[in-house]
């Protein structure tokens, strides 16, 4: 047995673009280089190891399941792999509309490399796993999508492969299905196959894999174990998202919260909220008066708005959500500045820390115009006698 | 079961393996191509039979009374010569689009994707031997029985068989690169078609062409197969054997080229 099962040397892959345009480009060098796809790739996989190749699009991450399966060459550097090659590609590409689940799942079967004799063999077992005992002689144009997502993936860990090359597949069928592919796949895994996925979601690869390789525009990002590398990859993601936000400059809430477009603050922004003014203060006493004012500002004439207030606990949960409309508030168009003040007369919270997330809507809630989420927090005092959310008056009085 | 099990270690299993699963790929596939062709009609399979019964039909009607009278066994001479025609421009005209039209089999890991000329190729032929019985049919109301000499169809179906597959590996591969492949194609196959003896007799023919004549491998054919069929003689062995020769060439040829160029053609689709 071999050490490894999988072996990338320095792949590099450059794809050569013909320029389009038929016959007039005949004659002229029709090559043109284009980026390296893949740079400089190295690693191994071995039996039972299970690796997730993470990336934006676009990274290479396709091209190299490509060349691991021996489709394509790499244009420098080498992959070896040792035992036959599973793919879950395009998960059932390849079957026709016409033919039955059976006839199609006998095709891929024999496409992907078992003789007739061992499909016929395992076909009673492959039908059973993907649960379509009872349409698996009906056309596969009838079936939904997951049916025959289920079939295809059915057959594909059925073949036994040795080596599997698996393209965002976990997402097939529904919960108890998508546990019945985590025990085959381990169970494959036991046996010695080596997995390659290719995957968006960072908490599968942390759950799955054991090694994860992050490719950046074709290089090796990060290349180490699963978690390291999907918390490498998440952290990376959220500072390209805060790059790409509008170039206007955080906004400092009253606060002292940041105000960030996105991951605090979500909207259109024709109309904004500019300041938000908690009052007496961000202390208040349980049971006492509390009040919100939101200062706005149109940029343009918004008609009929409908503003939001609610008062949330740090871990999301809601003591209070109302808006103008369920307040019979009727709000006028609004164009320039202005502001709005939402009154409480007894705020009677439980001691701790709490959040006024505030925003204002569409007149039909199509969308918000500016919400601010979390951002102004505010500490609650007293009401030591008791535990729990509310917090309002209370007496005790014995009956006889 | 263990993989251990499924993929044998020694080379001369493994060669053994290669073969059953080369000769499984072509069976499977041809029937998928038959079945997706007449899966969904009302007719089924009996359409691929409907089509050659009413060429016979018009044959043995129409044609023989506006031409038959030079040629003798008019009807079956040009049956003939259809049969065999349909089975090569239906073969080149599949096979061509053999790799731009299967992308998923081309993205599969291990496909021996060099098969698939052989499956274009035999679905045609298919439906030629589908046609073969009412030929037959036809000669035997005519009144001509079967002789010795019709030992050599074997030999004749091989040749014509290597020939369309030597001829589909380097067209598949060039329309990888160069789709305008399969148009050019159907203007080529529609220009042989008239060079070559299906409706009239060779000797018809013009005395400046008939020089090019003996180099149009379908006019061979088609003479081997009317000499046997109507005559009851021997084709000529000679010109046979160079047409095998060249098939054999072809084909051996173009299969490497192919599976030289075929890692290539997933990022050329």
């Amino acid at each position: 047995m071999n050490e490894h099962r999988i072996i990338a040397e320095a792949v590099s892959k450059r794809y050569l673009h013909r320029r389009k345009g038929g016959v007039r480009a005949w004659g002229a060098n029709p090559k043109r280089v284009s980026p390296w796809a893949l740079s400089e790739v190295s690693f191994t996989v071995g039996p039972g190891e299970m690796l997730g190749v993470v990336g934006a699009n676009g990274a290479g991450k396709s091209t190299l399941l490509r060349l691991l399966g021996g489709v394509g060459r790499p244009s420098k550097g080498r992959v070896a792999t040792h035992g036959r090659v599973g793919a879950l590609l395009d998960l059932g590409g390849g079957f026709l509309g016409d033919l039955s689940g059976r006839e199609n799942a006998m095709l891929a079967g024999v496409v992907a490399g078992l003789l007739r004799q061992e499909m016929r063999e395992r076909m009673d077992e492959i039908i059973a796993f993907a649960e379509l005992e009872d349409f698996v002689d009906e056309p596969v144009r009838t079936y939904s999508t997951g049916m025959m997502m289920r079939l295809a993936f059915s057959v594909a860990v059925h073949t036994d492969p040795e080596i599997l090359l698996v393209d965002e597949f976990l997402s097939v069928g529904d919960l108890a299905f998508q546990a019945k592919c985590h025990a085959r796949i381990k169970a494959m895994r036991e046996r010695g196959c080596a997995i390659v996925m290719v995957s968006h979601g960072m908490d599968e690869v942390r759950r799955s894999c054991d090694r994860a390789l992050w490719l950046k525009h074709g290089k090796v990002a990060a290349f180490g174990g699963a978690e390291v590398v999907a918390g490498l990859y998440e952290t990376e993601m959220r500072e390209e998202t805060l790059r790409r936000t509008p170039s206007k400059g955080p906004l400092r809430a009253t606060g002292g919260i940041a105000l960030i477009p996105r991951e605090n603050r979500f909207g259109s922004f024709e109309m904004e909220i500019e300041a938000v003014a908690l009052l007496p203060g961000d202390r208040i006493r349980s049971g006492g008066a509390f009040a919100v004012k939101l200062d706005y500002h149109a940029r343009q004439l918004v008609r009929n708005p409908a503003f939001v207030v609610s008062i949330t606990r740090e871990d999301g949960s809601v003591c209070l959500d109302t808006n103008t409309q369920l307040g019979r508030v009727e709000v006028s168009d609004c164009l320039g500045k202005g502001s709005i003040r939402f009154e409480i007369d007894r705020l009677d919270l439980g001691a701790g820390l709490y959040f006024v997330d505030v925003g204002v809507f569409e007149a039909e809630w199509r969308h918000a115009y500016d919400y601010h989420w979390h951002v102004y927090p505010f500490t609650v005092d007293g009401a030591t006698e008791h535990k729990g959310l509310l917090a309002p008056p209370v007496r005790w009085q014995a009956e006889a | 079961m263990r993989a251990e099990d499924i993929i044998p270690q020694a080379p001369a299993q493994a060669r053994g393996r290669r073969w059953r699963h080369a000769r499984d790929v072509l069976l499977v596939l041809t029937a998928r191509d038959l079945k997706a062709q007449y899966k969904r009609s009302s007719l089924g399979f009996g359409w691929a039979l409907a089509g050659p019964l009413l060429q016979l039909f018009i044959f043995a009607t129409i044609f023989h009374r506006a031409l038959g009278a030079q040629i003798p066994h008019y009807a079956a001479y040009v049956y003939i010569g259809v049969l065999v025609w349909s089975w090569f421009q239906g073969s080149l005209a599949q096979g061509v689009g053999l790799i731009t039209g299967n992308p998923s089999l081309v993205r599969q890991p291990g496909f021996p994707l060099s098969l698939l000329p052989h499956v274009s190729v035999s679905v045609r032929f298919i439906h030629f031997a589908i046609a073969l019985p009412l030929l037959f049919g036809l000669l035997w109301s005519l009144g001509l029985r079967p002789s010795r000499a019709w030992l050599a169809l074997p030999l004749l179906v091989g040749i014509q068989y290597l020939l369309a597959v030597g001829l589909a590996y380097p067209l598949a591969s060039l329309n990888v690169l160069h789709r305008d492949t399969q148009h050019i194609l159907t203007v080529l196959l529609q220009l042989l078609m008239f060079a070559s003896p299906i409706f009239y007799s060779p000797s018809s023919m013009p005395e400046a062409f008939r020089a090019w004549y003996q180099w149009n491998p379908m006019a061979c054919l088609m003479d081997a197969w009317r000499m046997v069929l109507l005559n009851g003689r021997w084709p000529d062995f000679a010109a046979l054997g160079i047409l095998l020769l060249m098939a054999l060439v072809l084909m051996l040829v173009g299969r490497r080229v192919f599976i030289v160029q075929s890692h290539r053609f997933v990022e050329e689709m």
